[in-house]
């Protein structure tokens, strides 16, 4: 464990590092995103008006608002690279830089991203949870934290970060089919933002194609930690979608093994 | 005279060389088009839904809405078609030092960049911008007068150089910063407030995309003039202002960056 741990902090930090040189650029992009998250809010604003009732499928008017943030923060800090980064690689040929070091493939990529996301979580997750708590209380009354559901949120998390991460490993391979690997990820990131409960909450479905989306993998991402947080998975329930979560992390982390295994066996690198 | 037909004349050189690049992986350009096809189609699917709950949004009906948004993809997607790669000057361009390149040539580094690169994924836009407006057209009653049509036709070109000015300017920045995508990423997103009838916002927000972040006058001013007749004025004339104004600014601050760049070593 001491060793392994020697062996990829320095991925821990470069990631780190490359975080904060660029932070002004990152920031602006966090910014541009928050704006989107006010698009929505006036439009859903907008709809409670023109509708002239107090609750939609489920949703007053403040849920509405505390999910579009909540949903904002969430895929933030879920939010994984590893398609582009590993089909690009796949694309150039320096994937084969990676397989002649004695170090795990998934894992280099995993702490690089780690690196990066401490800043995510100190500069956006406080003030983000912050600002949805006072939003929270000045909306329905009184304080609505509730530190319990909090923290299972936070594991929640860090399942749909880890499903996140190596589906996107997965969906990398692609790669050795498609040679345009920005567009395909577009694609991948509009059709998993929709199952996913990014655009509209599951509840504003047909009830069939909710249970449906509750069952696929990308319900685990965005949705399944919301809920929690917003008190709405309780007990039993919660714990089954947290199963869930799980099964779909080793299920993933499954496909991303045997994946690896039958690409290295294909991969043909030209030139050098 | 002279300069404009070289120029006309290189933009088809490079055109016909950006062509001959995609054929080299034919079938993967079809995955961008497709791709944006998807984002689209999504969005399209959220009105939908929230229309399902509502009669109207604001007053607004749904093929009025639809049609506001088919209207906003024309200008974003010939923008997108004809200078994406000034996107990759603040995102990597400057940053590794390839801008070296721009300016070594005998033509206009800002010219150069513009024309360089063909982006055939933004047909996935054009297509169903196009396709939104002929649906929501037969259940819109649009009176057609020849003044009309003529000043559509006049406001898609200016309001598609909103985008390219905002682009030019952003992407400038990164001769300063090294890099700058982020900033034109950011912008982007503010013209999502764009895509909806202003009215549903407050008066901050309102001010913000009609006169400091002018993206309104891409999508929603024009087409509301479109669809109501009122204030050609201000919905088209104001349009063609502000983006020949956002043009100048822009080129200023380019020349400006261009004497601020330095390459990186290596």
């Amino acid at each position: 464990m001491k060793r392994k741990l020697r062996i990829y902090m320095p991925f821990i930090n470069a990631g780190l590092q490359e975080a904060t040189t660029y932070r002004a650029n990152w920031f602006f992009f966090i910014i541009g995103n928050i704006m989107g998250c006010f698009v929505s809010y006036f439009i859903w604003n907008a709809v409670f008006i023109s509708s002239g009732e107090g609750t939609l499928r489920g949703f007053t008017m403040p849920q509405m608002v505390v999910y579009i943030f909540l949903i904002f923060l969430t895929s933030t800090l879920i939010g994984s690279g590893g398609t582009y980064d590993i089909g690009e690689e796949i694309r150039d040929g320096s994937i084969s830089m990676r397989m002649i070091k004695p170090i795990s493939y998934n894992a280099t990529f995993l702490f690089q991203e780690l690196g990066n996301k401490i800043m995510t979580v100190f500069v956006i997750v406080i003030p983000l949870v912050i600002g949805v708590e006072v939003c929270r209380g000045v909306l329905m009354g009184g304080v609505q934290f509730e530190i319990i559901p909090f923290l299972i949120y936070l594991v929640s998390c860090v399942f749909a970060y880890l499903i996140n991460f190596f589906f996107n490993i997965c969906f990398g391979f692609i790669a050795f089919v498609i040679k345009y690997i920005w567009g395909a990820n577009m694609m991948k990131n509009a059709i998993i933002g929709f199952l996913s409960g990014t655009v509209v909450p599951f509840s504003f479905l047909p009830k069939s194609l909710e249970t449906v989306f509750l069952l696929l993998p990308f319900s685990s991402l965005n949705y399944t930690p919301v809920m929690i947080y917003m008190g709405v998975y309780r007990g039993s329930n919660m714990l089954f979608y947290l199963g869930l979560q799980l099964f779909w992390v080793l299920a993933f982390w499954g496909l991303s093994k045997l994946l690896w295994k039958i690409a290295t066996k294909h991969l043909c690198v030209q030139g050098g | 005279m002279k300069t404009i037909r070289r120029m006309l004349r290189m933009h088809r050189i490079f055109v016909a060389q950006e062509l001959k690049r995609m054929m080299e992986y034919k079938g993967d350009f079809l995955v961008g088009i497709i791709g944006f096809l998807i984002g689209q189609f999504f969005n399209l699917l959220f009105i939908w839904i929230i229309f399902s709950q509502i009669p109207s949004l604001m007053g607004w009906s749904i093929e009025e809405i639809v049609f506001i948004y088919g209207f906003s993809l024309i200008p974003k997607g010939l923008d997108h078609l004809l200078f994406d790669n000034l996107w990759a000057i603040g995102h990597f361009t400057v940053r590794k030092g390839d801008f070296d390149k721009y300016l070594t040539r005998p033509i206009n580094p800002l010219f150069h960049v513009m024309v360089e690169k063909l982006q055939i994924d933004a047909l996935g836009e054009l297509i169903m911008g196009i396709a939104l407006i002929c649906i929501s057209l037969p259940s819109l009653t649009i009176e057609w007068g020849i003044v009309k049509i003529l000043l559509t036709l006049l406001v898609i070109p200016f309001a598609t150089l909103i985008y390219t000015g905002i682009k030019i300017a952003t992407a400038a920045i990164a001769f300063w910063t090294k890099r700058s995508g982020n900033i034109t990423y950011m912008f982007y997103m503010v013209n999502d407030f764009a895509k909806y009838p202003a009215g549903i916002y407050n008066n901050l927000v309102k001010t913000i995309i009609t006169y400091i972040v002018p993206f309104a006058f891409t999508a929603y001013y024009p087409a509301s003039y479109i669809l109501t007749g009122k204030d050609p004025l201000f919905c088209i004339g104001l349009s063609v202002v502000i983006s020949l104004v956002i043009m100048v600014i822009s080129v200023l601050i380019w020349n400006r960056g261009i004497k601020a760049y330095e390459s990186a070593g290596s």
